[in-house]
């Protein structure tokens, strides 16, 4: 077990160097070894530093930090992080290299002092674990002076981050594109979040934005709206027709298949094609409906379909080829594609809606519809969606939100929703549920169908239900909903929707082909055995294993998105399908799926977290939050409008937005 | 959190600032609010005209409560914040924050052209900034003498940025941006390459050191020995307020302070274009055609007795009517009144007319007819407030530069739509929401096409009703589909041009309208547009004073001929006497070789002119003139704007103001007194303008425009103004001839690459031209620049047109 020798982080200091007996107890969201085989020996970064190995030159490392902040990552557009961080970068290479005096150090606080006023973030809180070093290895400074010592050779890595940039599944480059379009550069900025996220206009709209959570404006005021900001980049290309600049490079010759044209899909074949390489999507939807659960799964008042279609389109013209109409397992069996294909993708997603587990559903009754994502993927595609006047869905996230204002849409007299906890624990994202409230969606808050109730000819008349208490809390945080004896009462309607949550459906997948699913219905795919100090094998938020590189035990076929991660959000399974494109990409050039340094990297800094919510960050609160414009009133959601009710920024109001960004960059370093 | 729609901006905050309390709208930075209370505070990345960059930190103040120093420059204001803008720990910051600044800075101060005017010295000494604590090790990097017109030494710049975004945000270029990283980080052209932009120079103007530098005022001499004066440029319609600092009676730069109309925003033209000027080709002496047909030099009064007993000789024989005159829209007022008084009144005749009868005149004429209002309707300002600005037929940062950034600054920064309908691509077209691309002659079709799918979309405005019926019939009787043939745009495309509409609008009309070889209908159907959207109109002119001079009544008397009769009647031998001021019509009116062989005709032929252009060369008297910094008087711009100046340079050798050779003139044909150029100014009579109560729509139908394979366009380009800047030895460096500019895939079919000679030819003449790829331009189309005196162009034409259709050739 590796023990904590000395540490800084979070204004804590540890010191177990000269400490006989038992030494003081810390844990980090560290994996013991950086990539599973090489220790892990010190961290350092905004915080402060970590030190696990005695043996480490922090003279050195602190000297090397510095350096690399000013080299590589300082902006230079400020005078204290331009010039300060040089001169400090300076200083320190001159005691390594024995020139400095001993006076020298205390300069070192003096320009810490000073860079505080810097701009950003970066250069300021690059001066922590500096200041920390000199403060707490003063000797080891020492010993360097009048040539004393020689530093030593080691392996240090680095990574850049934010805390938004961190937090966003896809890794966009939050403060850049920011600052982009705090500059109206709006190409530039669009060019920057292409570099991770292929459908902008997609997740400029619909995107839960967890970057939003993880934002250190909100520790000043309220986040900055990071997602509309995407939106205003994206759509000032559409809005000025102006041609996307990506060239693919030259066309390669090995190709391959992607199973399913949603997020996860389209990611792959945009960051593949970007690389050369040919890609043929297999889509069981007809042309026009392509975008997956973005499409049938995002009723169009929130994604609007030519905006969609128009993501889309620039995909195709890189190259990609997308086959509609052809189901995989159905049209062409999943081995017929990995011989015609150098590599396979799976990105099936997660359609198939779950049973509510109530009585009366699998009899078959008339209006009772089969889920809340088949009733919006027929509604989407205007097929029949077998709908009555007075429709309850049942369930709590976007998808019932979604179907019960698609509902009105459709034109039902009446649209209530069913939950079994308050509205405060919907997982729906809160302005979903706004929305919904405004447009005249009924709530029964804390309620449990029991029953479906239906006539003589079988047609749905009512659900029965059962009024639920909030008790103790469970494995969620959530207090339990727990049924109250005797609040039987009955909700009349002619529909009934369950919505309480979709699995893949991954019977294409032949048994033989050795691909492992797991018990929760996803496409099982290998990973780094990252454990931490305790042993504890590392995980993501969904439980599963934190830095995966996403090939399944068949070789050469891949799999990602929903139906690997478990369902999720569009811009988890873009982040997850932009991380297979290069795994595949590297599988084809060299031979084998690995992940880069930088990757796993990537993977610790979010398994160590970058946001910390209880920071007091010293600004003056004076520019609030932009919210987009939005159509209001009922009107919005009358029988077959489904234009867009959120309406994005005014140009000036991104700009002054985007002025709002703190610019939390930050650099973390390994010594290994 | 909630999404909530965005903030409230009209409120009033109160806040304190060194202890007094002010109050400010909110939104407004503590900067500003400061400035309010007249406290000081120091900066060196603020400007007003661009967004803030907070790069220098030296503007740090203590808000109460605030655990940190926050920059008065970016922040906002907040109801009830207690500010301290001075501070021993302030001082302590900024004078740090100085030094930093100072480490490596060059110590080249004595040779630095931005000595005696440079923000960082200036803001080391009012900070006391006088030891240096900071040491890092030197790298020095390269200067960049490789670019033209401007020099950049980066080791001189403290990275404020200023020069980046007056780039970006002021001019719409972006040519330069932050590169490298740390203590290397560099403002450097985004492709690495020499700088290839318009050459504005506003980032000289921006750069607080001597970072980025005018080459061709480097070492021309310390800022303070130069005298200073206001003025109006002379060059382009925008009329911008300028400073001219002439040494020796010499112009050795241009700058313009944030404080004027155009908030210190030159072009090329305004900044560089002064060397034109200082030409050593400028006419210094009067000339007289002798016998042998030569031209010497001769004195004033010689050459103004020539021209005089000439002119009484031929109106005693012929009448009054054997005259006729040019005025000029380089002129002054004063001087086109005391133009048109000389020919009208002293000599008699009501033959007078100008180079705007090639177009701009007739616009007016149609804008009078329709709207009663001649030039802009709003003055160029008012473009800001727009919601939505529709340009037609103008690339208006080449036409008229001004007009051009306030396009910018609308689209960008107030949120105003753009539509640009143009026949070739336009340094404006990335701002545009739609850039439509006709097919270069179809104009009026192009403004029928937009009026009707205005109408359908119910894009209109319910002001203006007289001729609507009319008109409104006139739209129906016109297809889409002959729409589309004519102008190869389709109904989608007009539709999603007028979906842009939104809000106040501006309709812009430049060159290619006024010009179009349907002007008529092509001017006509912007003013109905601008009548059916309810728009403000803006007519575009390339030079200085057009407007101004046609307000001066240089414009055919009762039964005066114009320009078009002047040739024909010289030609029939009716006019045998023509004073030209600075009009070198052999340059700009078609047919050239006839214009030629008419002027020739003439038993006297008299030019006002600065330069010995090819129309001054068969003159039997030329006169030579002042330049505009060598005079005094006014200009009116395009937008209605009469803006007067005194003289800041001496013109060179013998040359006199034009006002001081027509009063010379004036006197000796009345015999009367010279008149003086304050007699004018209170002679002239202001004209009033007024929009008219009823304003009417004039149904018109287009003609079907000329068809062929490859259409030609001359037009006015970015770098040049008229032909006077084909004078500038700055400008020419950086446009250097005319260029024939073609699409890829003309090029490709004709099997030309850049520098490549082609031949166009139309009309039974050829000339032949340097090819310079630009993949933007449709194909079918090529485009030519107008400004250059030898490129020969006009002599392809044989109607005032600004296209046609050619042949083209390899070779």
């Amino acid at each position: 077990m590796a023990q904590v020798v000395f540490s800084t982080w979070g204004n804590n200091v540890i010191d177990n160097r000269s400490v006989t007996g038992e030494p003081a107890a810390a844990s980090f969201r560290l994996p013991v070894a950086f990539d599973g085989q090489q220790p892990l020996r010190a961290f350092m970064g905004w915080d402060g530093l970590i030190v696990f190995d005695n043996e480490v030159d922090i003279p050195a490392m602190a000297a090397e930090y510095m350096q690399r902040v000013q080299t590589l990552f300082c902006c230079g557009k400020c005078t204290p992080g331009k010039k300060g961080t040089k001169v400090l970068a300076d200083l320190l290479q001159k005691v390594i290299s024995g020139q400095a005096k001993e006076a020298d150090l205390d300069q070192v606080a003096d320009l810490n002092a000073l860079l505080q006023n810097c701009k950003c973030t970066l250069c300021p809180s690059s001066t922590q674990p500096v200041l920390d070093a000199v403060q707490y290895y003063r000797a080891d400074f020492l010993a360097y002076l009048n040539g004393g010592r020689t530093a030593k050779q080691e392996k240090y890595l680095h990574k850049i981050t934010a805390p938004c940039m961190d937090k966003c599944p896809a890794h966009i480059d939050i403060p850049k594109y920011i600052e982009e379009i705090k500059n109206y550069q709006y190409s530039d900025a669009l060019a920057t979040i292409r570099e991770n996220m292929p459908l902008p206009a997609v997740c400029g709209r619909v995107c839960p934005h967890p970057c939003e959570t993880a934002c250190r404006r909100k520790n000043v005021d309220d986040a900055i709206n990071i997602m509309v900001l995407k939106r205003s980049a994206s759509d000032y290309e559409w809005l000025h027709k102006l041609t996307p600049p990506m060239v693919p490079a030259p066309r390669k010759n090995k190709k391959i298949a992607i199973v399913g044209a949603g997020p996860a899909g389209l990611a792959a074949a945009y960051y593949l094609a970007l690389q050369g390489y040919p890609c043929t999507i297999y889509e069981a939807l007809p042309e026009g409906f392509g975008g997956g659960m973005v499409a049938v799964g995002i009723p169009a008042y929130r994604m609007p379909r030519h905006i969609l279609q128009r993501d889309i389109d620039i995909i195709q013209s890189m190259g990609v080829e997308i086959k509609y109409n052809m189901r995989v397992g159905t049209d062409i069996s999943l081995p017929e594609l990995k011989a015609q294909y150098d590599a396979v993708f799976l990105a099936p997603g997660a359609h198939r809606s779950k049973p509510m587990g109530v009585e009366g559903e699998d009899k078959g009754y008339k209006g009772f519809l089969p889920g809340g994502i088949d009733f919006l993927r027929e509604a989407y595609m205007g097929r029949p969606t077998g709908m009555g006047k007075k429709v309850c869905v049942v369930g709590g996230g976007n998808t019932a939100i979604d179907c019960v204002r698609v509902a009105l849409r459709e034109g039902a007299e009446e649209s209530i929703l069913l939950y079994r906890r308050s509205r405060n624990e919907m997982p729906a994202d809160v302005w979903e549920v706004d929305g919904a409230d405004e447009e005249g969606v009924k709530f029964e808050f804390q309620v449990l169908p029991t029953k479906i109730l239906v006539d003589g000819n079988n047609q749905v008349t009512g659900v029965e239900c059962v009024r639920m208490a909030l008790g103790e809390p469970d494995a969620s945080g959530r207090r339990r909903p727990e049924p109250m004896p005797g609040s039987e009462f009955v909700v009349e309607c002619d529909t009934v929707i369950p919505a309480i949550g979709q699995d893949a459906d991954l019977g294409f997948i032949p048994p033989e082909m050795g691909i492992d699913i797991s018990k929760w219905n996803t496409v099982i795919t290998k990973y780094l055995p990252l454990k931490d100090a305790a042993g504890k094998e590392l995980k993501d938020g969904m439980g599963n294993p934190l830095s995966r590189y996403l090939i399944t035990d068949c070789e050469g076929v891949f799999a990602g998105g929903d139906a690997e991660i478990g369902p999720l959000t569009v811009v988890a399974c873009i982040g997850n399908a932009h991380r297979a494109a290069n795994v595949i990409g590297r599988y084809l050039e060299e031979g084998t799926a690995y992940l880069t340094e930088q990757e796993i990297f990537e993977d610790l800094l979010t398994y160590l977290g970058v946001y910390d919510k209880n920071e007091a960050v010293a600004w003056l609160d004076s520019a609030g939050r932009a919210g987009q414009k939005e159509v209001h009133g009922k009107e919005r959601a009358s029988k077959g409008n489904y234009g867009e009710v959120e309406l994005g920024f005014s140009d000036s109001t991104a700009q002054a937005e985007a002025d709002r960004c703190l610019r939390c960059y930050r650099m973390a370093m390994v010594a290994l | 959190m909630a999404h909530t729609e965005c903030c409230d901006t009209n409120r009033t905050i109160t806040l304190t600032i060194d202890g007094s309390d002010v109050q400010v709208p909110s939104g407004t930075t503590i900067l500003d609010a400061a400035r309010k209370l007249g406290i000081k505070i120091p900066t060196l990345c603020w400007l007003e005209k661009i967004s803030t960059t907070g790069a220098c930190r030296v503007c740090a103040v203590h808000v109460e409560g605030v655990a940190r120093p926050m920059t008065a420059c970016n922040t906002p204001v907040k109801e009830g914040i207690k500010v301290i803008t001075q501070s021993t720990e302030l001082e302590q910051i900024r004078k740090k924050t100085m030094e930093l600044m100072l480490v490596n800075h060059p110590l080249d101060c004595p040779v630095c052209d931005a000595a005696g005017e440079c923000d960082l010295q200036d803001t080391c000494y009012g900070l006391s900034v006088a030891k240096q604590e900071y040491a890092a090790d030197l790298e020095r990097l390269p200067i960049r003498y490789d670019w033209s017109l401007l020099e950049s030494d980066p080791n001189r710049c403290i990275l404020c940025e200023k020069c980046v975004k007056v780039c970006r945000e002021i001019t719409g270029v972006g040519a330069i941006e932050t590169q490298s990283c740390g203590d290397r980080a560099v403002v450097e052209t985004v492709s690495g390459q020499p700088l290839d932009c318009d050459f504005c120079g506003n980032c000289i103007a921006a750069c607080p050191t001597g970072t980025l530098i005018s080459k061709p005022f480097k070492f021309a001499g310390r800022p303070w020995s130069f005298e200073v004066k206001n003025s109006i440029c002379g060059f382009c319609s925008s009329g911008c307020q300028i400073e001219y600092h002439v040494q020796n009676g010499k112009v050795a730069r241009v700058t313009s302070d944030d404080s004027t109309y155009n908030n210190g925003n030159l072009c090329i033209n305004g900044r560089f274009g002064y060397s034109a000027f200082n030409a050593p080709e400028r006419l210094t002496t009067p000339l007289l055609k002798g016998v042998d047909g030569q031209q010497r030099a001769a004195t004033w009064d010689t050459a103004l007795s020539v021209a005089v007993s000439a002119t009484k000789e031929l109106v005693a024989t012929y009448g009054a009517k054997a005259v006729a005159g040019i005025g000029s829209p380089r002129a002054t007022n004063e001087e086109n009144f005391l133009f048109a008084k000389l020919i009208k009144q002293a000599i008699g005749s009501a033959n007078l007319d100008s180079e705007a009868r090639l177009g701009y005149a007739q616009a007016q004429e149609i804008q009078a007819s329709m709207l009663g209002m001649t030039g802009a309707t709003q003055p160029m300002d008012a473009l800001e407030q727009a919601g939505s600005i529709i340009v037609l037929g103008s690339d208006l940062k080449a036409e008229s530069a001004g007009f051009g950034y306030r396009v910018i600054k609308a689209a960008t920064k107030h949120d105003a739509k753009l539509v640009i309908a143009s026949a070739r691509p336009t340094s404006l077209d990335g701002f545009a929401n739609s850039a439509l691309r006709y097919k270069a002659g179809s104009e009026g079709f192009v403004a029928l096409g937009l009026a009707k799918a205005a109408l359908n979309q119910g894009k209109t405005d319910a002001g203006a009703t007289d001729g609507l019926d009319g008109f409104k019939q006139s739209l129906a009787a016109a297809s889409f589909d002959q729409i589309q043939a004519a102008t190869g745009l389709s109904e989608a495309d007009y539709n999603d041009a007028v979906s842009f509409i939104n809000g106040p609008v501006a309709v812009v009309y430049g060159y290619e309208f006024i010009r179009s070889a349907d002007a008529q209908a092509a001017v006509t159907g912007a003013v109905n547009l601008a009548l059916l959207t309810g728009a403000d109109l803006y007519p575009i002119d390339e030079k200085n004073n057009t407007q101004g001079m046609l307000d001066m009544g240089v414009i055919p008397g009762a039964d005066g001929k114009d320009l078009f009769q002047i040739i024909d009647a010289i030609e029939a031998g009716e006019i045998r006497a023509l004073f030209v001021m600075g009009s070198d019509l052999l340059q700009i009116m078609p047919n050239r070789s006839r214009i030629e062989a008419a002027l020739k005709k003439l038993e006297c032929l008299v030019v006002l002119d600065l330069f010995p252009t090819a129309t001054a060369h068969l003159a039997h008297v030329v006169l030579p003139a002042a330049a505009a910094p060598e005079k005094s008087g006014s200009f009116t711009t395009a937008d209605n704007r009469t803006q007067s100046f005194t003289a800041a340079a001496t013109p060179p050798g013998e040359a006199r103001p034009d006002y001081v050779i027509l009063g010379d003139l004036y006197a000796r044909l009345t015999g009367g007194a010279i008149p003086s150029l304050a007699a004018l100014q209170q002679e002239i009579a202001v004209p009033v303008k007024q929009h008219l109560e009823r304003p009417a729509f004039a149904a018109v139908t287009p003609q079907a425009p000329a068809t062929g394979s490859m259409t030609l366009l001359i037009a006015p380009f970015l770098r040049h103004n008229g032909s006077y800047t084909s004078w500038s030895v700055n400008n020419l460096q950086v446009a250097a001839e005319a260029t024939l500019r073609l699409g890829t895939t003309d090029a490709a079919k004709l099997g030309v690459a850049n520098g490549d000679k082609v031949t166009l030819g139309a009309n039974g003449t050829s000339v032949s031209l340097p090819v310079q790829l630009q993949p933007s331009i449709p194909a079918g189309l090529a485009v030519a620049p107008t400004h250059f005196r030898t490129s020969g162009l006009t002599t392809l034409l044989i109607k005032p047109a600004a296209s046609l259709t050619v042949t083209i050739s390899k070779g």
